[in-house]
């Protein structure tokens, strides 16, 4: 199928994609004027705005044989008003109550029947993956199924049509969906990539060559495994300050501000170590034992809570804060930041120094944001070998477009979700997402209710 | 090697010479123009105006509004939401739940669950075995949401232990995007996720009657359901058992059969049941009436709920096992030692609702005379229309 779904600006259509291209067209978008057009004229428009957005993957045929007159709706009912009333009250006298007080006030906003005309099409798996945020746009939704990195209850699906029924569960590939709604790579980040992906070819081969002839003296190998482990530590904690340098230095422009700070303050806080160490003349070597010193500390400290949590692996109660209590702390740590960094490095510089550190001294907030940043930053490393650039950011624009509808159930960790109904109206809101207002929702819902074909 | 046109607009008089050797064509000074830069020449030769250099007035106006105005929408704030209706948004419009899409008053970004308020569900559901209607009134939650999260996080729990690949940093950045619903401080009250009590319009509730009632006569919930699916009215005696139709609840709950049937054959159906009955949590009507007529006995009415609620369950309980165990019974599994497959088996049945009339229904099983295959037939739909869970 060629793909049509182009955000051109002179058109000016609204697509089911996340591109800055399409913010605009939605915000200068204005419905069709009405004035000296017939209603066949009106209807037409109307369709073809609103098609270029729901669906424009599907055939109109197709679509045709999907649409149904008939919409969902619920009203949500009040239980201290069904217990108050069995219905006479409502329905005494002429058949509309007797007085305007007795009566329970029952929902008078209308609801929005029209709005719900392409419900059906929120069924398809493509829209889905798509509504859950697990890709930018409709077309990239139906490539991933295409390709084979979606799963419906465990199996792997590869048809973009097939309409979800209530209770399916639905899964992408993490790592499409963080190449989906994730920055691109600058043309360094691929160079890199390309390098690592060389260099690591290049070790492939050599241990091959090696292998053959390591195969005479096995017990001079299994040293050297040993050997390597300590390596592998002491390269993963390299790895992390790096890491935390090359994130300040190269997403300077594209880092969302707040957590620019966060990273910031933690950087600031290894510095002074760093310039501690130097003047007492450790070497580089020495970093590394104030890193593991430091999570040993970390260890030490988590362990009173929780003894079986010792692994290079995340947890998720460190790994994901919520929103609002990250964005509380980090707004408290802003007036807070210089003297923490300072009662921190003091803490670094003393477990350099083999004294125990008072753990007193050291709030419960202060031991949380510092392993909140080295959490995260072992949860979003930085790795060349991925698709997208790293550490992981969201892409620009995302947030305009991030909602997610109510017949949805979505676990981001996993990148799974559960389509719990069909969308369906209710007083006041309808729950298909459509950008377009009531003067394009109506007719476009009447183009349809006449059979053409 | 073949004489090779560069183009139509080419004449074959110049052919010998365009694709003579270098040294050849340098002698001739005549068409020096089209041997060298022929390619160049070519490209502008359909086009009198010069393509535009700069940008068109589109594009700039689009970068100008990005740089400008839409540059807020580049970069999200966790916390908050970032849509385009903050553009246009008045001081005191933000006590309403955000909308996504400037032209549509009718779409809202709705809430989503927070990771503690999932723990939480998965943690009254799983470890402390609270029935799922018990925590949907508890958190505010639809009961299949429940169902759902339960669901997801025991399949995050078992890709942790596998050490599957997880999205960590893409799970944070849109939960700092998107509203979410916390999970309630010790000692608050719960903030309620969604209404949990929706009534689903039915198709028969659509039309419009004109029915005329005495005055003199009640006329209630039960009495319009049996109006809508064209029902007699109940009797004198009937009608009078039913002080309040959540009654009716209560008694469908304990004997499904008790729903009336209007029409024949085909057209026989159920006669619609009032909204007390068909709500997701009829419960709560029978403790809210408990509460009119007890205003005074908190603790009596909260265990007679407890108990109403025990008793529903058990009943539910009881209906599912009968109903794996009737399908049990219809089907024999046969799991072969070195096979990786097990097989069911269920009994044919042969009757005219299986096989219709004359014994060619379309749905019926086995080859049949005269019976195209079901993939034959036209317009069927070939990709899959379900998956086992």
């Amino acid at each position: 199928m060629r793909n049509r779904a182009s955000n051109t600006l002179s058109k000016g259509k609204i697509r089911q994609s996340w591109s800055k291209y399409n913010l605009y067209n939605m915000q200068r978008f204005r419905s069709p004027s009405t004035t000296n057009r017939t209603f066949f004229q009106q209807k037409w428009s109307a369709k073809a705005a609103s098609r270029a957005y729901h669906g424009e993957q599907v055939r109109e045929g197709q679509w045709k044989r999907m649409f149904n007159h008939r919409i969902r709706s619920v009203i949500p009912m009040n239980a201290s008003d069904l217990a108050a009333d069995d219905g006479s009250l409502v329905s005494s006298g002429r058949g509309s109550g007797l007085d305007k007080g007795g009566k329970p006030a029952y929902q008078k906003r209308p609801i929005p029947y029209t709005h719900m005309t392409f419900a059906p099409l929120e069924r398809r798996l493509d829209v889905a993956i798509f509504r859950a945020l697990f890709a930018s746009s409709a077309r990239q939704a139906r490539q991933f199924v295409i390709h084979g990195a979606v799963t419906v209850n465990g199996q792997k699906m590869k048809h973009p049509s097939y309409l979800l029924n209530p209770g399916d569960l639905f899964q992408v590939d993490p790592d499409r969906v963080l190449y989906a709604t994730g920055h691109t790579k600058t043309p360094y980040e691929r160079r890199q990539g390309r390098l690592a992906r060389r260099s690591a070819k290049e070790q492939r081969s050599e241990e091959a060559e090696a292998a053959q002839e390591a195969e005479d003296s096995k017990e001079t190998a299994k040293e050297g495994t040993k050997e390597a482990e300590k390596e592998d530590t002491k390269e993963t904690l390299k790895a992390l300050l790096a890491q935390a340098r090359s994130v300040m230095s190269a997403g300077k422009n594209t880092l969302a501000p707040q957590r620019k700070q966060e990273l910031r303050g933690f950087q600031q806080a290894v510095r002074r170590v760093l310039s501690r160490s130097e003047s007492s003349t450790v070497l580089a070597d020495s970093l590394e034992a104030q890193f593991s010193q430091l999570t040993l500390l970390l260890k030490a400290k988590r362990s009173e809570k929780k003894p079986d949590k010792k692994d290079v692996k995340p947890r998720p109660e460190d790994a994901f804060a919520t929103d609002k209590g990250d964005a509380a702390v980090a707004s408290a740590k802003k007036d807070a930041e210089p003297a923490a960094s300072d009662k921190l490095s003091e803490a670094f510089a003393q477990a350099t120094l083999g004294n125990e550190v008072d753990a007193s001294e050291l709030s419960e907030e202060e031991f949380d944001t510092l392993k909140r940043a080295l959490t995260q930053m072992r949860d979003n490393p930085l790795d060349n070998s991925k698709t997208y650039s790293t550490p992981w950011q969201p892409r620009q624009y995302m947030s305009a477009f991030a909602f997610i509808p109510r017949y949805l159930e979505v676990n981001q960790n996993i990148c799974a979700a559960v389509y719990l109904r069909h969308p369906v109206a209710r007083p006041g809101s309808a729950e298909v997402p459509t950008p377009f207002g009531e003067s394009i929702a109506t007719p476009a819902y009447g183009w349809y209710l006449r059979r053409r074909w | 090697m073949p004489p090779r046109m560069q183009s139509r607009s080419v004449s074959n008089t110049l052919l010998p010479y365009l694709t003579a050797t270098s040294s050849y064509s340098s002698s001739l000074s005549s068409i020096p123009s089209l041997s060298s830069t022929s390619s160049q020449c070519l490209s502008r030769q359909f086009s009198a105006t010069a393509a535009p250099q700069a940008q068109t007035k589109l594009r700039r106006q689009m970068f100008e509004w990005l740089n400008n105005e839409g540059s807020v929408f580049k970069h999200h704030v966790p916390g908050e939401t970032n849509y385009l209706t903050r553009l246009k948004q008045r001081g005191n419009e933000g006590s309403e739940s955000p909308r996504p899409f400037p032209n549509n008053q009718n779409f809202f970004s709705e809430p989503i669950l927070s990771e503690e308020l999932r723990n939480e569900v998965y943690n009254r559901v799983v470890e402390q075995k609270k029935s799922v209607r018990v925590v949907s009134v508890e958190l505010g939650i639809d009961m299949k949401r429940i169902a759902a999260v339960v669901r997801l996080v025991e399949l995050e729990k078992r890709q942790r232990a596998q050490g599957k690949p997880l999205a960590l940093p893409y799970a944070r950045a849109v939960h700092e995007m998107v509203p979410t619903t916390p999970l309630a401080e010790k000692g608050e009250r719960q903030t309620y996720h969604e209404p949990i009590n929706d009534l689903p319009a039915h198709p028969l509730t659509g039309s419009q009657i004109f029915y005329p009632v005495p005055e003199s006569r009640s006329f209630n919930r039960v009495e319009a359901g049996r109006v809508f699916s064209g029902a007699p009215a109940m009797e004198h005696s009937e009608a009078a058992e039913i002080s309040h139709p959540s009654d009716l609840a209560e008694k469908i709950m304990e004997d499904a059969n008790s729903i009336g049937w209007v029409g024949k054959g085909a057209n026989a159906r159920q006669i619609l049941q009032p909204a007390d009955v068909r709500i997701p949590h009829p419960h709560l009507v029978a403790l809210e009436r408990d509460r009119l007529t007890h205003p005074n006995e908190r603790l009596a009415v909260s265990d007679l709920q407890s108990k109403r609620l025990e008793r529903q369950d058990a009943i539910e309980k009881e209906r599912r096992e009968r109903l794996q165990a009737r399908r049990e019974k219809k089907t024999t599994i046969v799991s072969p030692e070195d096979s990786r497959f097990d097989y069911r088996i269920k009994d044919t049945i042969y009757t005219t609702e299986t096989t219709g009339v004359d014994g060619r229904g379309s749905k019926a099983t086995g080859r049949r005379y005269g019976v195209p295959h079901r993939d034959r037939t036209r317009g069927e739909v070939k990709i899959p229309t379900r998956v086992e869970a």
